[in-house]
């Protein structure tokens, strides 16, 4: 099979400034034009394309840029990542409900609280490893859900309703079913948190976050203080989730604990792992291939659910290490030079 | 040194001087490893006391230890492989930046000031240790005797003011030993105290200033590596065998 | 309140023991697979799962009850009881094997890491669950009453019902025979051989394929018949009901000590108690939450669960 990742970081390096800014553009412009697409071979039927374009395709990318922080980049294994989403989306029904904040002022509330619950998540739970790490991280996640079902504040089982949309910026209306501008404001955010992440990868968080993933022992005993950052990837990590959650809330207009439940924080783990873990580029690549694949084969109808399953399967077995794996071999360029 | 009923370390109790090279031998399971880790802050000592410059580590967080200054190499070669050697060394370094997560992400001036300095510092580890050429290699790809050095690179890079290896000639030809033996003197003359565990009797005879001998758990000398060898506890302890090449 | 519940204690006790068996059943399947492979089975939930359609099958199809049919008696009774109960836990164990060779085996071979045979999990989880669930047309099924759910008699003024006897009594009869197998045949020795040290093992010659398995068998039976038991008690089922029961039982084997048999047995009770009580002072709506709460209590003092081995982490 052909290496997409050897092959796409060859043409990469090739480049000179120039080049790469314009394939950085060039991808940007295809993503962005994305929303006028809907009349080609990749409409969704019964679903409305656009629509599916911001859930699930978007917020699944973006929340699995966050996810990866967590999982593919330093080693941790989280199973209720949907607890910082409903974090965010509840932030913002409670407050764009009950106050008179908009959805632009919740924003920076909303990732708040999803880093505070990070924080009070991470510094117990990240004291335990791997199995043990991933089954407190899904009661979290299940706890958040079930506290939200049956708390009256919150609406239980109905959640909250009438949540506002954002109100217009720059002349930009954002009427529920303006589903493009939705469409670009996460593609924004998007970009946002893949700069965030590439920014860090390469300075002291990235390599704090790599060599706790490959040898935390050895980090530790080398003088990366392997506590602080893991809880950071999970503040991190929360921050992303939190804020495709405010959005979640102020695009739906209506929430309910039913929209957070585990399988969607394993869902987001698929995309992840299916995509290629600690590659920036798989994940995405992952998320928009499993937010897109249900709503694309509805035309299963009731078996579409059963077909995803067998598609997990069936590529963890053909490709485990997703479709794109970890990214960062040696330059390639370097490799022809080599004897 | 107790864990449960066993007792790794009775009463080892020994003084390292700045800028020395001090052997640590003894046969399988005297100890060694033991007293390396109890170093590092891996095991927390169950009696006694152990103090680094003045301060003592009991309590110390590991990560800390090294801050103090002190930094090792590990007997299995644990070099995080999907890193590059550059980024191996660099990681090191990192313990002593003011700059984090934060400064890092904005970009701000502190953070780029010592991110080059020490990406520099890196690389001109690397050339001294002698694998300059192999900084942008992964470390999993990287030959075995390059491996090696480049975990030393990696604990110096960590600018220990004790430096910790852990048989770093494991797996040496004789030649390569005789080339390690210098590098070891080359560290020490560029200020570092080193104190080594080898299994090689004549590389630590050769190299060391001064020589201490773990039996079961005990210390048994601490002397010159001349009189350690004809020490008889010590003869004794190896079986008769004192000056064999492994 | 507490008067109430100490007017009910025996009652709601009873309850809870042949709840916490059930747990126990199922938890053996995730503990065993655990402790062979460091892998949790997230499919064992929909494993269950099809345990309980597999014995209503049994009652309703083959045997013909339905819900206006008389009760059973004698002879006759214990032949169905038997049937469903040996075909539940052959349909499960059988189908538990066939999902390690199918999803997991290739993984394992190729030496993955854990997370891919989780996903490969996951998504077997959902093929089960949603070819049941389209089978079934999304509704619940019923199970017909194929046994006079009679009082054997009083305790404290509890009542002891029938099928939580028979639960209890034949639960731990499984249990002791699979601690029998474990520790007295050679397959199961074999199996604790891997778990402990799976290169030595190797090295003495054990065929690990037939050992993971056996163990994928022997984990798939034991749920098999959890799920026999879910059905003789609640007397219905669903597609859906394998999560929620799963997540319990996994929590139960965690309790216990995850990878430790012994460990599940306790554990599995505990929560089976805890669920019954918790659920009588809070309502049905928080005793998930407590079951959450008390997890991640126990993870955070006794991270090993309550009868664990301790897990050496890898050191310098």
């Amino acid at each position: 099979m052909i290496n997409l990742r050897d092959k796409g970081a060859e043409i990469w390096e090739r480049q000179g400034r120039l080049g790469r800014i314009g394939i950085a553009l060039g991808g940007v412009a295809i993503a962005a034009a994305l929303p006028f697409m809907g009349g080609t071979i990749l409409n969704t039927p019964i679903a409305d394309y656009e629509s599916v374009l911001v859930y699930p395709i978007a917020m699944y990318v973006l929340m699995a840029i966050g996810l990866n922080i967590v999982i593919g980049k330093s080693g941790l294994l989280d199973l209720g990542y949907v607890a910082f989403f409903a974090i965010g989306a509840y932030t913002m029904g409670l407050l764009g409900t009950k106050t008179s904040l908009n959805t632009w002022e919740i924003l920076p509330i909303g990732i708040a609280m999803a880093m505070f619950s990070g924080i009070i998540l991470g510094v117990p739970a990240l004291k335990l490893r791997g199995d043990y790490l991933a089954i407190i991280t899904l009661g979290f996640g299940e706890i958040v859900r079930i506290v939200a079902l049956n708390l009256g504040a919150l609406g239980r089982s109905e959640g909250i309703q009438g949540i506002p949309t954002p109100p217009g910026i720059f002349g930009i209306e954002y009427a529920f079913d303006s589903h493009r501008i939705y469409f670009w404001t996460l593609l924004i955010l998007i970009l946002l948190a893949i700069w965030m992440v590439r920014r860090l990868s390469v300075r002291r968080a990235g390599r704090a976050w790599e060599s706790i993933r490959q040898d935390e022992d050895a980090a530790e005993l080398l003088g990366v203080p392997t506590f602080k950052y893991k809880v950071w990837a999970f503040v991190l990590g929360a921050s992303v989730g939190g804020a495709a959650g405010v959005f979640y809330a102020s695009k739906t207009l209506f929430i309910a604990p039913d929209n957070f439940t585990l399988q969607i924080s394993i869902l987001i783990l698929a995309c992840v792992v299916f995509g290629g873990m600690g590659n920036i580029w798989g994940v995405i690549l992952g998320a928009v291939i499993l937010g897109y694949l249900p709503d694309r084969i509805r035309f299963l109808s009731d078996a579409r659910l059963l077909v995803f399953g067998l598609v997990l399967v069936i590529m963890m077995n053909l490709r485990p290490d997703g479709l794109l794996p970890r990214k960062k071999r040696e330059k390639a360029i370097v490799k022809k030079d080599a004897p | 040194m107790k864990f449960g009923g066993v007792t790794a370390l009775n009463d080892v109790t020994f003084d390292v001087k700045k800028q020395e090279i001090l052997g640590l031998i003894g046969p399988n399971g005297a100890g060694k490893t033991t007293v390396f880790n109890v170093i590092t802050g891996v095991y927390q000592i169950t009696s006694g006391e152990i103090s680094f410059d003045g301060n003592s580590l009991a309590g110390v967080k590991r990560y800390r230890i090294t801050q103090r200054g002190i930094a090792r190499t590990f007997q299995n070669i644990r070099l995080w492989g999907d890193m590059t050697a550059l980024e191996n060394v660099l990681t090191a370094t990192d313990t002593h930046k003011k700059s984090g997560l934060v400064s890092g992400l904005f970009g701000l001036p502190v953070s780029r000031r010592e991110e080059k300095r020490d990406k520099a510092r890196a690389q001109e580890l690397l050339d001294f240790i002698g694998i300059g050429e192999y900084a942008d290699r992964l470390a999993k790809n990287l030959p075995y005797g390059v491996q090696r050095r480049l975990e030393i690179a990696r604990a110096m890079g960590a600018e220990p003011k004790l430096l910790l290896l852990d048989e770093p000639a494991a797996g040496f030809n004789p030649a390569e030993k005789v080339e390690l033996a210098a590098t070891i003197r080359k560290i020490r003359d560029a200020g570092y105290t080193v104190l080594l565990i080898e299994h090689d009797m004549s590389l630590v005879m050769k190299v060391s200033d001064r020589v201490v001998v773990l039996d079961f758990g005990q210390k048994i000398a601490d002397d010159s590596p001349r009189n350690v060898q004809d020490d008889p506890r010590v003869i004794e302890a190896y079986l008769g065998v004192p000056e064999d090449a492994s | 309140m507490i008067g109430n519940f100490l007017d009910q204690f025996w009652s709601l006790t009873f309850g809870g023991l042949s709840l916490g068996f059930i747990y126990i059943l199922i938890a053996l399947g995730y503990t065993m697979v655990y402790g062979v492979l460091r892998m949790i089975n997230f499919a064992n939930s929909e494993i269950f799962m099809v345990g309980t359609f597999a014995t209503i099958i049994i009652v309703r199809d083959v045997f013909n009850f339905t819900q206006t049919s008389e009760y059973a008696t004698g002879f006759r009774l214990w032949l169905i009881l038997g049937t469903a109960l040996v075909f539940a836990m052959v349909v499960s164990g059988v189908l538990s094997m066939l999902v390690e060779i199918v999803a997991y085996r290739r993984l394992r071979r190729m030496n993955s890491g854990i997370l891919a045979p989780l996903i490969s999990a996951i998504g077997v989880s959902m093929v089960l669950a949603e070819s049941v669930r389209i089978l079934t047309d999304s509704r619940p099924v019923a199970s017909p009453r194929a046994m006079e759910k009679k009082f054997l008699g009083q305790f404290f003024d509890a009542g002891i019902r029938i099928d939580n006897t028979i639960i209890v009594i034949s639960a731990l009869f499984l249990f002791g025979v699979l601690i029998t197998f474990v520790n007295k045949t050679r397959m199961g020795k074999a199996i604790r051989a891997v778990s402990m040290n799976p290169n030595a093992a190797r090295l003495m010659g054990i065929n690990i394929d037939g050992v993971v398995s056996a163990t994928f068998l022997v984990g798939g039976l034991m749920t098999g018949a959890a799920g026999f038991f879910y059905v003789l008690k609640y007397e219905n089922t669903s597609s859906n009901i394998g999560f929620e029961l799963g997540i319990a039982a996994f929590t139960a084997a965690i309790l216990g000590g995850i990878g430790n048999i012994k460990g599940a047995f306790y554990g599995g009770l505990a929560l089976g108690l805890l669920e019954t009580y918790a659920s009588f002072f809070l309502g049905t709506q928080w005793k998930a939450v407590t079951v959450f709460i008390v997890l991640v209590l126990i993870l955070y003092t006794r991270p090993n669960g309550l009868f664990g081995e301790a897990l050496t982490q890898t050191r310098a």
